[in-house]
């Protein structure tokens, strides 16, 4: 089913997604490193390869805007973003699943200023965790590809109508070439029907969106999304079990690593994911008993997945790519509240690293997780670390 | 009323651009003044000038008040505009022995039927007596000095400060209103058994949220058409058949859309939507049309 | 002046888009731009409104006061939203999925337009989205209780610009909004005002029929913000035209035509002393005013007889 393994920068793979999927609508506004994804879609449908619209706007917060505009007339509907751009969109973000419009977007995870920094970290990502979108963490070309056109039938399915972002670490998926299969176009439209709003503007049959909610109703209107988005989970996990049946490529809201025998468990999200299985190659093959465990999907958090991935380890390691600051690390914050009611559950130490660009390499992940077991093994779990700070 | 280590509950009962927010907040300063403890807030609502709203006070003696909610069970109500008793059930939740305060042109013989209860219940022509003494029908400062007679909650010269801070040079025919108020303000003891409210002060229900469509979308279009704005109104227009030449700048000119030719082409306006703005009466050419007070 | 002798309800559409029910306050002039608006543009819109006023008293849930379809999102970016309902409407037309000529109408008021939407305004003129861009002057926040805006009149006192024993109000001049969009270079600018409905709904009309953006900008008096009784609505708003301190005019390409010309302008005392938010201004002061609208229109004037002259 899908095409034979090509050479593709990971902007570009989410590009083909894009056409693929016929997306309808685009709006956009450069950012370093989202660019590369909306600079192809603009040759795209420069060049008649794309039947869509691009509207070329004024900043990221009009981009957002616009794609609330264009699918709620019921157009199929893409943008991308990062960091500051994000940012900027925050507010329209909570509109767009509010008012339950089904765009699809790609954020090129990356740091948030000051100071300035392009670089890839996840505090973009972080500061938009309550927006109501679906949200979904890739950690390489190919899987930003397939969860790119898996989030449009997820997105745009009649019981869930949210909007949905897929997470892509800036640069190291954005500007990285690597090995992609792409699918065919018939087996993308077989996969992907067209989209319909229920209820769009159209003067045939004239509705209101965006009413606003007294006290009397405002509870019922956020009720209705809150379960909307913790539904969307059923839909989530059959829409990657019928794209893994087309594909070959299998997804989980919570995906182990070498987990069988391990007493000891990293868990990340993003690219760096990748590099850490070499780690824990390396750790099992010295006698270790360490494995890995990524959060695919970050909204609906998959609590009851968590608890299963992790019900036989006596030590997790978090490891967040963003502060909270002044506060716990977000992703370690909601995984020990997705723990604490569990009668038995591991150990948790916390750290935070690679902040703004900063790497970690297969040794530093090693070292991350001999560091963990330390601390576990001192009973220093009360406090979080940031690693490889320069003293 | 007598002086206990309790909280006084009030609730004004008064219309957009009233003032009822601002007797609230004079009778907390007041009553701050005085030493006691004391609350003012309204309800926040969408409503804009000339719509019903409410107004809440707490006093007491010597308790804080820590109450941030609105008040269900008044010992008093306040009515600034007589139409309001009509409209909602301005006793709703008053307590056995509470307290009516009400702007009316008629006696208490002539009113008190309107309430069933065992109540107390004070009248006074404000509206007259703030025409006569600020010299618009502005009747907040008016039903202030009815409020302190009725109940004695604070005393009538704790307002003289608060007045002057927030009237500045116009303090002086509040003042006088207030004053002439509290003289003037008849009161008689009412019986008979409290009834359960009939109406709600939420007039509208409002759906679950299994009810509401993905996004809160409504599909009825212009389906406000139910919701009543001609309750806010004081003035009604009034045709002159005689005058009218069926020219229509009414019904263009009207902010509401609410006004419309009958069978023999004369314009009337609906009173379910007519929030008598006077612009129809101002911009008739022919001078057809007069604002006539509701009652 | 408009001639308004004639009978009304053979010259409009006698149906109502915009609902009554609405919770506008009583006589106000934007409830009635709004409808007036709304008749001239007919069933086959979509409207994309920005917060404030209009949309608040039009839109509680579970109610709504729009026969037409209506999308409300945040303040400061209803230009752009409508930029994507056009872009929207353009690629399902394309593609055989959307049957209307629908026009797109993007309305706000002078806060959504002047200040906090300023930039999203800017941008879709400059793309030339097919779209008309309304907005709803009433020279004030009102909706959060009369702050002022760039918009606000110099001299007019409101709750953040008050007049004081230092101070007489605001102490900056109107921003001129239609002189920003004909700056856009875009096909079609023009003032109107609810007290001459005909000229108004002519204007709208003209607008539905251009390609490309329209700019209309729509003086409509607030009574309570501006506190003048709810009945002299109508006649606020004529004074503010017989005064020059708004002019009714549009911009077709660079071609200026001033609608409704008057031999003399009357004193802006007349439109001043209806109001509450003018009443503390010096005789020095307003004469201060009176140069600057009398030079405004003027050169308007010379502009608009300019175009004849080239004719």
């Amino acid at each position: 089913m899908t095409t034979k393994r090509i050479g593709m920068e990971g902007s570009f793979a989410i590009a083909e997604a894009i056409k693929l999927a016929r997306v309808e609508a685009i709006a956009a506004y450069p950012i370093t490193p989202q660019t590369h994804i909306v600079e192809r879609l603009a040759e795209f449908v420069a060049n008649g390869e794309l039947d869509a619209e691009y509207i070329p706007v004024e900043s990221e917060h009009s981009a957002m805007s616009a794609c609330l505009g264009t699918s709620a007339v019921g157009a199929r509907t893409f943008t991308a973003t990062a960091s500051q751009g994000l940012e900027l969109m925050h507010e329209v973000l909570y509109v767009a699943s509010g008012l339950r419009l089904p765009i699809v977007m790609t954020v090129a995870n990356r740091a948030l200023s000051a100071p300035l920094s392009i670089w890839t970290d996840h505090s973009d990502a972080m500061a938009i965790r309550d927006c109501g979108w679906i949200q979904i963490f890739a950690e390489n070309a190919q899987q930003a590809f397939d969860l790119v056109l898996c989030a449009f039938r997820i997105a745009e399915d009649l019981t869930v109508l949210l909007p949905t972002i897929v997470h892509i670490d800036g640069f190291y998926i954005s500007h990285t070439i690597e090995s992609v299969e792409l699918l065919e176009q018939k087996v993308v439209d077989k996969f992907l029907p067209e989209y319909r709003h229920p209820y769009p503007l159209n003067p045939d049959k004239p509705v209101t969106m965006g009413a606003f909610g007294p006290p009397p109703i405002y509870t019922e209107t956020k009720k209705a999304h809150e379960v909307a988005l913790r539904d969307s989970k059923k839909v989530i996990l059959k829409v990657w079990q019928e794209f893994g049946k087309l594909s070959g490529s299998h997804y989980a809201p919570v995906e182990s690593y070498k987990t069988e025998d391990a007493d000891v468990l990293l868990l990340c999200m993003g690219s760096f994911s990748e590099t850490a299985m070499m780690s824990i190659d390396k750790m099992q093959a010295e006698g270790q008993k360490v494995g890995l465990i990524r959060l695919r999907l970050w909204r609906p958090f998959p609590t009851e997945e968590l608890r299963q991935a992790v019900s036989k380890a006596q030590l997790l390691i978090v490891f967040d790519r963003a502060l909270s600051l002044g506060g716990a690390p977000p992703v370690c914050s909601e995984i020990q509240a997705a723990l604490y009611p569990l009668k038995t559950k591991p150990k948790i130490v916390s750290f935070v690293g690679s902040l703004g660009g900063r790497e970690i390499s297969i040794q530093g992940f090693e070292e991350l997780i001999n560091n963990g077991m330390n601390r576990a093994k001192r009973g220093k779990l009360d406090e979080f670390e940031i690693i490889g700070v320069r003293e | 009323m007598e002086k206990r280590d309790k909280i006084i509950e009030i609730r004004w009962h008064g219309r957009g651009g009233q003032g009822a927010v601002t007797s609230a907040e004079l009778l907390a300063l007041a009553a701050i003044e005085e030493g006691k403890f004391a609350q003012a807030f309204p309800s926040f609502g969408p409503e804009r000038r000339g719509a019903p709203v409410l107004v809440f006070n707490r006093v007491s003696d010597k308790t804080p008040i820590r109450a941030r909610v609105s008040v269900i069970n008044p010992d008093i109500v306040v009515i600034l505009d007589p139409g309001l008793i009509y409209i909602t059930d301005v006793t709703a939740g008053l307590k056995e022995g509470g307290v009516i305060v009400i702007n009316t042109t008629k006696a208490v013989v002539d009113i008190k039927s309107e309430f069933n209860g065992s109540w107390k219940l004070a009248v006074v022509n404000a509206t007259s007596i703030a025409r006569d003494t600020i010299g618009v029908p502005i009747v907040n400062t008016t039903m202030l000095g009815a409020l302190v007679k009725a109940t004695d909650i604070i005393e009538l010269e704790s307002l003289a400060e608060p007045l002057k801070e927030r009237f500045g040079a116009r303090a002086k025919g509040n003042s006088d209103a207030c004053h002439r108020a509290y003289k003037e303000t008849e009161i008689a003891e009412l019986s008979g058994v409290v009834k359960k409210p009939t109406k709600t002060f939420e007039t509208e229900t409002f759906p679950s949220w299994q009810e509401l469509l993905p996004g809160s979308v409504i599909p009825e279009a212009g389906n406000a058409k139910q919701y009543r704005t001609g309750d806010w109104k004081s003035e009604s227009p009034i045709w002159d058949h005689q005058k009218c030449i069926k020219c229509g700048i009414c019904y263009l000119f009207c902010p509401e859309g609410c006004i419309g030719q009958n069978k023999d082409g004369y314009f009337e306006a609906n009173p379910y939507y007519c929030k008598g703005c006077g612009i129809c009466a101002r911009e008739c050419w022919t001078e057809a049309i007069k604002m006539v007070e509701e009652e | 002046m408009e001639s308004l002798a004639i009978y009304v309800p053979r010259l409009v559409t006698i149906k109502e888009y915009f609902a009554p029910g609405h919770r506008a306050c009583m006589g106000c002039g934007e409830a009635l731009a709004v409808r007036l608006v709304c008749k001239a543009l007919g069933r086959n819109i979509i409207i994309a409104n920005a917060t404030g006023c209009m949309e608040i008293v039009s839109s509680p849930l579970p109610s709504t006061s729009w026969e037409v379809p209506w999308i409300h999102t945040l303040f400061e970016n209803t230009a752009a939203v409508a930029s994507g309902i056009e872009a929207g409407i353009k690629i399902l037309t394309r593609k055989g999925k959307y049957n209307n000529k629908t026009k797109v109408v993007a309305m706000a008021g002078d806060g959504g337009t002047a200040d906090i939407g300023f930039q999203a305004l800017s941008g879709a003129l400059e793309r030339g989205h097919d779209f008309i861009y309304i907005c709803f002057d009433n020279e004030a926040y009102m909706n959060t209780g009369i702050q002022r805006s760039s918009s606000t009149p110099f001299g007019a006192s409101t709750t953040t610009s008050p007049a004081g024993k230092v101070s007489i109000g605001q102490t900056t001049w109107k921003k001129d909004l239609p002189a920003i969009a004909v700056a856009h270079g875009i096909p079609y600018v023009a003032t109107a005002c609810h007290s001459y409905p005909f000229d108004l709904m002519n204007k709208i009309n003209k607008a539905v029929e251009v390609n490309g953006p329209s700019y209309i900008h729509i003086l409509s008096v607030c009574p309570t913000g501006w506190r003048l009784a709810s009945d002299l609505t109508i006649r606020a708003g004529r004074l503010a035209v017989e005064t020059g301190i708004f002019p009714i005019y549009e911009v077709e390409g660079d071609r200026y035509t001033l609608n409704l010309d008057f031999p003399k302008l009357r004193p802006i005392e007349d439109y001043f002393k209806l109001q509450g938010r003018f009443r503390h201004l010096s005789k020095e002061t307003i004469s201060q005013i009176q140069e600057r609208v009398a030079a405004k229109y003027s050169k308007l004037k010379e502009r608009a007889a300019r175009n004849n002259y080239q004719q």
